[in-house]
């Protein structure tokens, strides 16, 4: 716990640097990210990620220091040209844009991995963390990288909002943007080079083999909670935000251990928490309204079945057990007890002596189930000219859906008929 | 056949269209009159939609030219508008009709400037003559495919040209928005726009236009309805295929063969 306020009370400007740094590297790429989300070009920051490794080889071999700027440069060259060549390959050969990512991505890392295992037994004694761009170390960012990747982020994001419209806009409908006379391929290079860049920057904190997760994994964990693009943009960010400074708070704890896995585990667990729980779109929100739809559907069918028990002994307020139900139509007894309670819960139905009756509200209810399936039925037999034995299937599941400006319509065309195609009664 | 409008606003001069250096369309040559409302219509794959995308510079012509107004597009460009097939967009973008309409203003407004109050309004203005007005702050994914179509619509208007391609505007949409475009379209119309629209529905098609332009890879026939709308010349868009011409132009994609020659 100790750690956690000397971290937190930001005493050391050391941290200071590595927390700045990290947020910043995070919601910049996050930012930039959602774009590449949202013109569903995930794999190809993975490519770019993997691939700008030779090209921080490159620029240590040339110029012997660890000098961000020099290296930064170095990620962007071979960045760029690992879209270069993906795009190449697509277009003069049969491969398919697939595989030439995947090709790319392992040929630039191969390179990469190769050059790095040479500088390392070189016996280079300022090579000593160049590894850590493999997996990232958020706490090796010191007071001068600072300044290099708070540059770069903040051309990021200004960048972003600047071209916000034409980015939307691009990414929605490209044609369109094409006829409007927008000058779509300098924006397309724009959001290319902003993904090579947030790449390059993020490396220091996440590494070159997790980065295209800090692209991708926040916007989409951001999808899942908004409608709109700006709000995804931010919320992204601040996933981003989030999981950079918790990265760096465990890079600092725990020098020994590797910045990048962490962070990604951190935005991946806010992923799947918004896969599952997110309002209206997650897992939980959807088996939620399915089963008050199974409940309605139940609930409906019972009230049916009382309607049809009242229509056989002209009794309709009479009251009914359990196993009276049961023989008009089979329900699983659980279930029918449930539904019994939720409807006499719900004012639908009164219990009096373990038997069960209709409310009025209830019988209204009941009774417009009913007729509901009888006009379906009806007009599957005079419309669509289905046998009367085959429209009852249907009818049993389109009865619980038609919404009340349908059944005008239906009665309206069907002229409020006395009868369906079984000759029973259609009650009003 | 074909007729030439006097005082056309479009018009393709002997353009060649290639896909993967496959002509899709073959020596398109004719004018499309101001203030009409137009019918593209020919079977599946007549390239129906590659004459109105050439038109729009979004295919690169193999031979030929496009004029439009008699000029390049290039010069005329904020006097044109293009209305895409509803399915080439994913309706599932996190945005809202409004943000959508407003699209339609981005080529007034240029690069870096955000909607003004008066470009908000003016999408208002034409979400209303689309009639989906109360739906402005719905979510895109939401809308049924009239609704969208609608919408798509609606971006257009708020373009506020002179001249409009639109790509099937009538596939898949319910019959009151079926009513409610071809209403839109006939006003626009009688204030002198001009309206091309790729159709695919030969029923309706003799009820909607002015003129009619009959497509099967190449040009069967163009010219006001009651003079193109003949069995004769239908039965020469739908029944023949010139098999021939097909033939040859898997031949040219094979052997990579470029539509002209350039020495």
């Amino acid at each position: 716990m100790g750690s956690f306020f000397d971290f937190f009370s930001f005493k050391n400007p050391g941290i200071v640097a590595v927390v700045v740094g990290s947020i910043l590297l995070t919601s910049s790429s996050a930012l930039v990210g959602t774009f590449t989300f949202l013109r569903k070009k995930a794999l190809v920051g993975d490519a770019v990620a993997h691939a700008v490794l030779p090209g921080i080889c490159l620029a240590f071999l040339l110029s012997g220091t660890k000098n961000p700027f020099f290296l930064i440069i170095g990620a962007f060259v071979t960045g760029w040209l690992s879209l270069y060549f993906i795009d190449k390959v697509t277009l003069a050969s049969k491969i398919k844009e697939d595989t030439a990512i995947a090709l790319t991505l392992s040929v630039f890392f191969g390179v990469g991995i190769l050059m790095l295992t040479h500088i390392q037994h070189q016996g280079n004694a300022s090579q000593a963390g160049l590894d850590s761009f493999l997996f990232g170390k958020a706490a090796a960012m010191v007071g001068s990288d600072l300044i290099t990747f708070s540059i770069v982020a903040v051309i990021l994001m200004a960048t972003v909002g600047l071209f916000f419209k034409e980015l939307k806009l691009i990414a929605f409908d490209m044609n369109y943007a094409k006829s409007l006379g927008l000058p779509v391929k300098t924006i397309d290079l724009l959001l290319t080079t902003l993904t090579v860049m947030a790449v390059v920057t993020g490396i220091q904190a996440v590494g070159v083999i997790l980065m295209s997760a800090m692209l991708i994994t926040p916007a989409a964990a951001a999808r899942f909670w908004t409608h709109h693009v700006k709000t995804m943009c931010v919320i992204a960010a601040l996933l981003g935000a989030f999981s950079g400074i918790t990265g760096a708070y465990v890079s600092y704890v725990a020098p020994a251990m590797p910045t990048g896995p962490w962070i990604v585990m951190i935005i991946s667990a806010i992923a799947l928490l918004s896969f599952f729980f997110a309002p209206g779109k997650g897992i939980l929100s959807k088996a939620i309204s399915q089963r008050k739809l199974q409940h309605l559907i139940m609930d409906e069918n019972l009230l049916k079945a009382l309607f049809h028990l009242g229509e056989a002994d002209h009794d309709p307020y009479k009251g009914r057990t359990g196993m009276e139900i049961i023989k008009r139509r089979h329900f699983p007894k659980k279930r029918l007890m449930a539904s019994l309670t939720r409807l006499q819960r719900e004012g639908f139905l009164t219990r009096q002596n373990g038997e069960w009756a209709f409310t009025e509200a209830g019988r209204i209810k009941g009774q417009r189930v009913v007729k509901l399936h009888r006009l379906w039925e009806l007009y599957l037999s005079e419309y669509m000219k289905i046998a009367p034995d085959h429209v009852h299937e249907d009818a049993e599941t389109i009865e619980h859906i038609i919404t009340p400006e349908i059944e005008a319509k239906l009665e309206h065309i069907l002229d409020y008929p006395e009868v369906d195609p079984h000759e029973e009664k259609i009650p009003y | 056949m074909r007729i030439d409008a006097n005082n056309p606003a479009v018009e393709f001069h002997d353009l060649t269209v290639s896909y993967d250096k496959k002509p899709v369309l073959w020596n398109i040559d004719m004018t499309l009159p101001k203030g009409a409302l137009i019918g593209i219509v020919g079977p599946n794959g007549a390239g129906k939609s590659t004459l109105i995308k050439a038109a729009m510079g979004l295919l690169p012509p193999g031979s030929g030219y496009v004029r439009l107004f008699d000029q390049n597009l290039s010069e005329v460009r904020h006097k044109v508008s293009y209305v895409p097939q509803r399915e080439s967009v994913d309706w599932d973008f996190p945005t809202s009709v409004m943000d959508v309409v407003l699209m339609g203003r981005y080529a007034r407004l240029g690069l870096l400037s955000r909607p003004r109050k008066a470009d908000k309004e003016m999408a208002m203005n034409c979400l209303r003559q689309v009639g989906m007005e109360p739906f402005i702050g719905r979510q895109i994914s939401q809308l049924s495919g009239g609704q969208q179509q609608r919408v798509f619509l609606a971006r257009a208007l708020a373009q506020e040209a002179d001249l409009y391609f639109m790509d099937e505007p009538f596939a898949g949409v319910d019959a009151a928005t079926e009513a409610a475009i071809l209403s839109i379209m006939q006003e626009m119309t009688t204030k002198g726009k001009t309206v091309v629209v790729v159709h695919h529905d030969l029923q309706s098609a003799a009820e909607f236009f002015d003129w009619m332009v009959l497509l099967n890879m190449r040009l069967v026939a163009s010219g006001p309805i009651d003079r193109v709308f003949t069995n004769s010349l239908l039965q020469n868009t739908y029944g023949g295929k010139l098999t021939v011409l097909a033939e040859v132009g898997e031949l040219v994609r094979k052997r990579q063969i470029p539509s002209r020659e350039n020495y």
